[in-house]
């Protein structure tokens, strides 16, 4: 009886993360491929999208991408788990990119800077920024829905205004500052035990830069995806969807909400602290425009379109929101080269791409303002609104729930229907 | 009809940022050793080219067999990059800017283009977007599929991020972006800003007007945005004032914060009894001080920050006071401005290419920024050198002649040495301005060279280049 989908015997096994000998299996392949994966490995570098992502020239968008995916995993146990909106999630990042470069940054005449090592500041950016929102959790207590939105909306402009106010730590102006880089040191040592910002070797073979902040980040992204995946375990997790399906309900069961808003907010702007402060460090220079409304949306998109509440979830959304510009850009390109050339589909690729000015086709590449034909940098813009149009009015489980549709789609079949 | 103008002053914010942030690029279309694009019609290289095309076969394959390259480069091609701005806040102005660009790279093609290699311009869109920027560039340095040179990085934080990276890969830049700290050797090696800086422009526009426009004793107003953008500008205001004995009456430096209530600023500047001010802004964000303070009757002699004016302003109900009060300071010529070979050439060439689009001040931006590349370029290759650090080693040794659009440049020697200090200066004549002119017509934007060229105060001129002047680490 045992492996069997969907029969538990025990409650232990039912809340297991991984309850098939498949899933297990599959999940180890899987992070095999994925540490595997930059390397120029015969295998891996023919599996469909591996092939590419692994490539230097995308391995900074897919850095960038496990970054937003902690960051949204955060977003998932506030509003996912335990259902309090909030648009104030880019703000968090703020906080924790701006703990990381007081604390990691350099000191200068204009600058505050305590050039800590990255041990201490990316922690502490994870828990001044889960103090902060310890801070806010009262009003989300009191408010709800709708207007808890507007309450974490107003963080993300005090936010703005207090970079500007305190140019010692944001930096002046648009121009931002430096931040603290990747490499672990002990303390203030000049040479840094492990150097994730700079191209070097490692065992037996050499390694780039963005290759070995992938693999940090890699590592850093499993755990923080199984740390979360078992908050939804615990009482905490329980209490927290006790409070998401009825907040009334829940507290006449005896869960103290306040408490575990509370420890919500707190959660959610760890991962969001944490998520900044690599942001911000990967990227090296941000203005403090950078942590506006704009990026909170963009993680209200991830769960809309990844399936709100789900880990995995998540993971579809981030890849999705984070990856679709540049594929879309590259899908474009791809097709207007065909257009060009010979061939049975070349017709079908001109006719919707226009190649040269005044083609017929509405999507363009050599034009870039707006109007007809569409220039291909705003096409993903438009592709974007759709989804989430789409998912909200016809799958509200997102791409979580497309594919759990497809799994038990072929689960029943031949007899699906 | 409010909506209307909110969308309208959302556009003018925009393009004023835009320009702000990032878009200087002048680049002289002038090759180095033999001028071979603009100069098409009378003498290339060696041979006369009427067309192009033949003379540079014939003396491509002895020129082409000796030129060493990397990356970017092939036996046919050069490949150039441009980190643009395409769907961010700065669209509407880099889009204009592209254009000019992929006019000149297409004009030096059609002429044989770079030692019988054809130029192919690779614009990637950032968006105006720091990580985007990052990710961009990954594909600006990639071996088999990058490029030589980036004519174009748009936006001083994002330049900056890339700045150190640009050192390692050896890639030369040129930023959209006009901080006085771009020449600094600590801030960026391979950073090669194009024309002045918003500091000098700032010395050289208040000399100018306190001895030639204001009437009186110039008593001096400085109303600026925080940050790199406006502070620089401020602080050149200031050490104008200082030198010259100006007598600063209202100092609103940082002052002026983009989307806040400008009312406190507003009175504080009719009430301080200025005649003259400097404001480094946006343009919807001037429109919105220097229209508030001419309501108030208050009259002075105003000029501000290139990226502070847009043309475009003229379309609206300040053009009359523009007219009377505004004169707009600039790096390089704005559209069909004075008669340079330059100006004759690239309005020429853009009513060739490019005839129905709007007329634009930055068209001056990416047809300099290209004609710099093309310098750079052609002086690498009669280096026989075009790797990268080949056209590093020739921006650091070539003179770059702007033919007039821009004050010429030079990466050699100090930065003290070759960082350029001259400004333009112009009148605003709202007559000449017509919103629906189009490129084919020439026209005018509406702004009159004033000086019958560029400008330089003895202040600039005897200013010793140690750094930005407004420093932000």
């Amino acid at each position: 009886m045992k492996g069997r989908p969907n029969l538990y015997t025990s409650y232990q096994g039912e809340t297991q993360l991984f309850s098939t000998r498949t899933q297990k299996v599959a999940i180890v392949l899987f992070l095999v491929v994925l540490v595997l994966m930059p390397f120029d490995l015969p295998i891996i570098d023919k599996i469909p999208f591996v092939r590419f992502l692994g490539d230097n020239t995308w391995l900074r968008v897919v850095n960038r991408m496990l970054i937003f995916c902690i960051s949204a995993l955060g977003l998932n146990i506030l509003s996912g788990v335990a259902g309090q909106v909030s648009l104030g999630h880019g703000f968090f990042m703020g906080v924790g990119a701006y703990t990381a470069v007081l604390m990691g940054g350099a000191n200068t005449s204009s600058l505050w800077g305590w050039g800590l090592p990255m041990w201490l500041w990316l922690p502490a950016a994870g828990a001044v920024a889960a103090g902060v929102g310890i801070l806010v959790a009262p009003a989300a207590v009191r408010v709800r829905g709708l207007y808890l939105a507007i309450v974490t909306l107003g963080l993300v402009f005090i936010g703005l205004h207090l970079s500007r106010i305190f140019t010692e730590i944001a930096g002046p102006g648009s121009l931002g500052r430096k931040w603290p880089k990747l490499q672990f040191r002990i303390w203030k040592e000049e040479t840094p035990l492990i150097d994730f910002s700079d191209k070097g070797h490692w065992f037996w073979f050499d390694i780039s830069r963005n290759q070995k902040t992938y693999l940090l980040l890699l590592g850093l992204t499993v755990l923080f995806a199984l740390a979360a995946a078992n908050i939804g375990r615990t009482r905490t997790g329980r209490a927290l969807a006790a409070i998401r399906d009825r907040d009334v309900a829940a507290e006449i069961m005896g869960v103290p909400e306040a408490k575990y808003k509370t420890i919500a907010f707190a959660i959610s702007s760890f991962y969001a602290g944490v998520a900044g402060a690599l942001l911000a460090s990967m990227v090296g220079q941000m203005p403090p425009e950078f942590w506006d409304l704009i990026l909170s949306v963009e993680f209200v998109a991830i769960l809309l379109i990844g399936g709100m509440g789900r880990v995995s979830g998540v993971l579809y959304g981030t890849f999705f929101v984070v990856m679709s510009h540049r594929l879309v850009e590259e899908v474009v390109k791809w097709a207007s080269r065909q257009a060009e050339g010979e061939g049975t589909f070349a017709a079908l690729w001109d006719g919707l791409i226009s190649v040269e000015n005044g083609d017929f086709g509405f999507i363009t590449l050599s034009e870039s303002a707006l109007g007809y034909p569409l220039p291909a940098s705003a096409l993903d813009e438009v592709i974007y609104g759709l989804l989430i149009v789409v998912f909200m009015l016809f799958e509200p489980l997102g791409l979580y729930g497309i594919w759990i549709k497809i799994r038990n789609y072929w689960k029943g079949w031949p007899f699906s229907y | 009809m409010k909506n209307v103008r909110k969308l309208l002053a959302i556009m003018l914010a925009f393009t004023v940022i835009a320009t702000a942030c990032g878009s200087d690029e002048e680049t002289p279309t002038a090759t180095t050793a033999a001028p071979a694009t603009t100069a098409a019609p009378t003498a290339t290289t060696a041979a006369p080219a009427t067309t192009a095309a033949p003379a540079t076969t014939e003396v491509a394959p002895e020129v082409v067999a000796d030129i060493i390259y990397d990356y970017g480069v092939t036996e046919d091609t050069i490949r150039v990059g441009a980190l643009a701005d395409l769907s961010g806040v700065f669209a509407p102005l880099v889009i204009q800017i592209m254009d000019a660009q992929q006019a000149y790279w297409d004009m030096v093609n059609e002429n044989g283009g770079i030692a019988g290699r054809q130029v192919e311009l690779l614009v990637e869109d950032t968006g105006y977007d720091v990580p985007t920027h990052l990710e961009k560039y990954e594909i600006m340095k990639d071996e088999d599929n990058g490029v030589v040179f980036i004519s174009q990085s748009t936006g001083s934080p994002h330049t900056s991020a890339i700045a150190e990276d640009a050192v390692s890969d050896g890639l030369g830049i040129i930023p959209l972006s006009w901080y006085s700290g771009w020449p600094d050797p600590d801030f960026g090696q391979n950073i090669f800003e194009s024309g002045t800086n918003y500091c000098y422009e700032a010395i050289n526009a208040v000399d100018y007007l306190a001895s030639n426009v204001v009437e009186g004793d110039a008593k001096l107003a400085i109303l600026t945005y925080p940050g790199e953008y406006g502070q620089d500008a401020a602080a050149g205001a200031k050490i104008a004032a200082e030198a010259l004995g100006i007598e600063i009456v209202y100092d609103a430096e940082a002052q002026v914060v983009p989307g806040a209530d400008q009312t406190p600023v507003i009175s504080g500047l009719v009430d301080s009894g200025a005649n003259f001010v400097w404001i480094t802004a946006s343009p919807s964000v001037f429109a919105e001080v220097f229209g508030g303070a001419v309501a108030q009757g208050f009259e002075a002699v105003w000029s501000g920050s290139l990226p502070t004016y847009n043309y475009m302003l003229l379309a609206t109900g300040l053009a009359p006071s523009l007219d009377a009060y505004y004169y707009q300071s600039g790096y390089y010529l704005t559209w069909n401005a004075g008669d340079s070979e330059g100006m004759t050439n690239m309005v020429a060439e853009l009513q060739a290419r490019i005839p129905d689009k709007p007329l634009s001040d930055v068209y001056t931006t990416g047809w300099t920024a290209a004609m710099a590349t093309h310098q750079i370029l052609e002086a690498a290759a009669a280096a026989g050198d075009l790797t990268r650090a080949g056209v590093i080693a020739a921006a650091n040794s070539t003179d770059i002649d702007y033919q007039g659009l821009a004050a010429n440049q030079s990466y050699s020697g100090t930065p003290n040495e070759n960082i350029v200090r001259e400004s333009y200066m112009f009148d605003i004549q709202a007559d000449l301005f017509d919103a629906e002119a189009t490129v084919a017509g020439g026209g005018s934007t509406g702004s009159v060279l004033m000086n019958d060229g560029p400008i330089l105060s003895d202040v600039t001129a005897a200013h010793v280049y140690d750094g930005a002047c407004f420093k932000s680490e």
